[in-house]
């Protein structure tokens, strides 16, 4: 299978490639919007500078402004100690338990993380079909609002779906620069310990794995690209047969490529969704392990 | 190019041996193309499978992986009383545990860290063997060495936590087992015992172009799958002549995100985000307990975490 090339494609390569006024001028265009192609009309259809608005652009400014108001105001501007102090440790955390799933009023604890959350989560939603929008004027594949939209998913694994599940806000994600990692830190150990976590071992093994393919992938480029060589593309088949014993190609590695670093966080998804919900401790998860009848007596 | 033609490019002067077959590689190509695995080879585009090159450096690298792989599982199947079943069941928790710090530096018994010390030291050389032989192989095919560099950055890491810091602390129980679970363990060990690797600035660089590879892998991955239609996925070309494929994928960042790599800078922030993960976590463990003692501590000190006061109800137990 592996890439197949539409016919015309490479004559348009330009030595030197041409610049960004020649390029915009061919493809910057109206319609083939998914609001133009609903309605027909998509008044929002425009241009900012080098960003692309239509409708989702606006969205997405109205979610990042609403939600950053709310978490700049409560964490940063009224926060306990100074400003740049606050921007590091500024904490907003999510409603108490005894909320449950309702809605907090304004005022209460709780209020500006729902409604930080709430924007934050319109804002990324949107952003996925800007994207999407802008792919279909380009007319290339959707593989990057697709992409975006995995790791979407583990927003709303994080602030809905598991807060959802366990039936209240307060298990939500704490939002802040280091309270973060205090939260992070803490639903670690909460579970006993994530390092036994075995779709957490999968994710980050997807992580690793993508950091691992991004520096074998960038320096075959550049080494490639560096070379005088003029049979760079088959020595380089060679380089990675030789050295691993298989060359995934061009296509190859870029396919590879998107689906490692989407199954990783596919699974990381799943070790948080389980934690406290399926599972309450990973380490005593394994003990179905010793429990097989076939090696019950070793 | 799943062709059944086989032919090597010319090769420069190499100061690697050719040992093994026809020209140093072992074996001949394989082309595979039926069944499951034909299935996914055939969707990545590529069928065929090596010859690898052996070489002096490969056979090296090889031999010295081979003799840690060995006494690394004879000595976890000697705990079990060299049972297979017992070998499987217990596999993950096996461990080859480091001399204990009484021993320091000094040369302990072998079943006391000293096969720990002769497995790492043949893990060591089978690592420096293999970044010589991803070096002679970029420069005998005329590339440059980039791979080599860049498996430096994650060596850094390996000779931080196997060498470096074990020697500056004076022990070798510093350094980590081999084993499965051990390496969590260890992980997370040396985290909380320096107050929590969370706050330590160098780990969240660390973390951050862990996190930001995965991104920008996965960035890069899509843009060039969604444009390989239009050959995009053709980067050597593209790269000295941009076409539509590479012209459509800097147009969707630039509307995207009001800013855009081109078809050779990518590889370059790639490349740097990668290696950047495995120094910056090298130079955080390498503080770790030689100049900083608590992360925890520290973050407080540099006024990025609030002090913490316990709650007035909070009755400490009797220590």
């Amino acid at each position: 299978m592996g890439a197949v090339v539409v016919s015309g494609s490479r004559q348009t390569r330009v030595q030197g490639g041409r610049t960004m006024e020649e390029i915009e001028a061919d493809f910057r265009k109206p319609g083939k919007t998914l609001l133009g192609r609903l309605t027909g009309i998509d008044v929002l259809d425009f241009w900012v500078g080098p960003f692309y608005v239509g409708l989702w652009g606006l969205i997405t400014v109205i979610g990042i402004l609403i939600g950053t108001a709310f978490y700049v105001n409560a964490t940063i501007l009224n926060g306990p100690y100074s400003y740049p102090q606050n921007f590091f440790a500024g904490r907003l955390e999510p409603p108490p338990a005894e909320v449950g799933l309702a809605f907090v009023p304004a005022g209460a604890p709780g209020f500006d993380w729902q409604m930080t959350m709430i924007f934050a989560t319109i804002a990324f939603f949107a952003w996925m079909m800007r994207q999407a929008d802008i792919c279909s004027k380009l007319e290339i594949g959707y593989h990057v609002p697709a992409s975006f939209g995995v790791v979407f998913s583990a927003w709303v694994t994080l602030q809905w779906l598991r807060p959802i599940a366990m039936g209240q806000w307060h298990e939500g994600f704490t939002l802040g620069v280091m309270p973060h990692l205090d939260w992070i830190s803490n639903f670690g150990y909460r579970y006993n310990n994530f390092f036994y976590n075995p779709f957490h071992a999968i994710g980050i093994t997807g992580l690793f794995t993508s950091t691992l393919l991004l520096a074998m992938h960038g320096s075959a480029i550049l080494s490639a690209a560096q070379s005088r060589n003029p049979d760079v593309v088959e020595n380089l088949a060679t380089f990675w047969r030789d050295s691993v014993g298989y060359s995934i190609g061009e296509d190859g590695i870029h396919r590879l490529a998107t689906l490692i670093a989407a199954g990783g966080i596919l699974s990381a998804n799943l070790c948080i969704l389980f934690s406290g919900w399926l599972v309450q401790d990973w380490v005593s998860f394994w003990n179905f392990w010793n429990a097989f009848p076939f090696w019950n007596n070793v | 190019m799943s062709t059944k033609e086989f032919r090597l490019p010319p090769e420069r002067p190499t100061t690697d041996l050719n040992i093994g077959g026809v020209n140093g590689r072992w074996g001949g190509p394989l082309f595979i193309e039926k069944g499951f695995i034909g299935k996914v080879l055939t969707f990545f585009g590529e069928n065929q499978i090596g010859p690898l090159y052996l070489g002096l450096w490969g056979t090296i690298a090889f031999a010295s992986g081979g003799i840690f792989l060995f006494i690394w599982l004879l000595t976890m199947a000697s705990q079990v009383g060299y049972n297979p079943v017992a070998f499987v069941k217990y596999f993950v928790v096996l461990q080859l545990d480091p001399p204990p710090s009484s021993y320091g530096l000094s040369w302990p018994p072998l079943e006391e860290g000293g096969w720990w010390l002769i497995a790492t030291f043949f893990l060591t050389i089978s690592m420096l063997a293999w970044t010589v032989r991803l070096w002679t192989r970029a420069t005998a095919l005329g590339l440059k060495p980039y791979l080599a560099f860049g498996y430096i950055g994650a060596l850094a890491l390996y000779f931080v936590i196997y060498f470096i810091r074990p020697v500056i602390m004076g022990s070798w129980a510093e350094a980590c087992p081999h084993g499965i679970k051990a390496l969590l363990d260890w992980t997370n060990n040396v985290s909380v015992r320096y107050g929590n690797f969370y706050y330590n600035p160098f780990h969240m660089l660390s973390i951050f172009f862990l996190l930001g590879s995965t991104l920008l892998l996965s960035m890069h991955g899509a843009t060039i799958w969604a444009t390989e239609k239009y050959g995009a996925h053709e980067e050597i070309e593209e790269i000295e002549a941009p076409g539509t494929g590479t012209e459509r994928a800097q147009l969707l960042w630039r509307w995207v995100m009001g800013f855009n790599a081109n078809a050779y800078s990518i590889h370059l922030w790639a490349y740097w985000f990668a290696w950047l993960c495995g120094v910056t976590g090298a130079i955080g463990l390498l503080l770790s307990g030689t100049l900083v003692h608590d992360w925890f501590q520290w973050a407080i000190e540099a006024k990025i975490n609030y002090p913490q006061v316990l709650p007035p109800d909070v009755i400490l137990p009797p220590q």
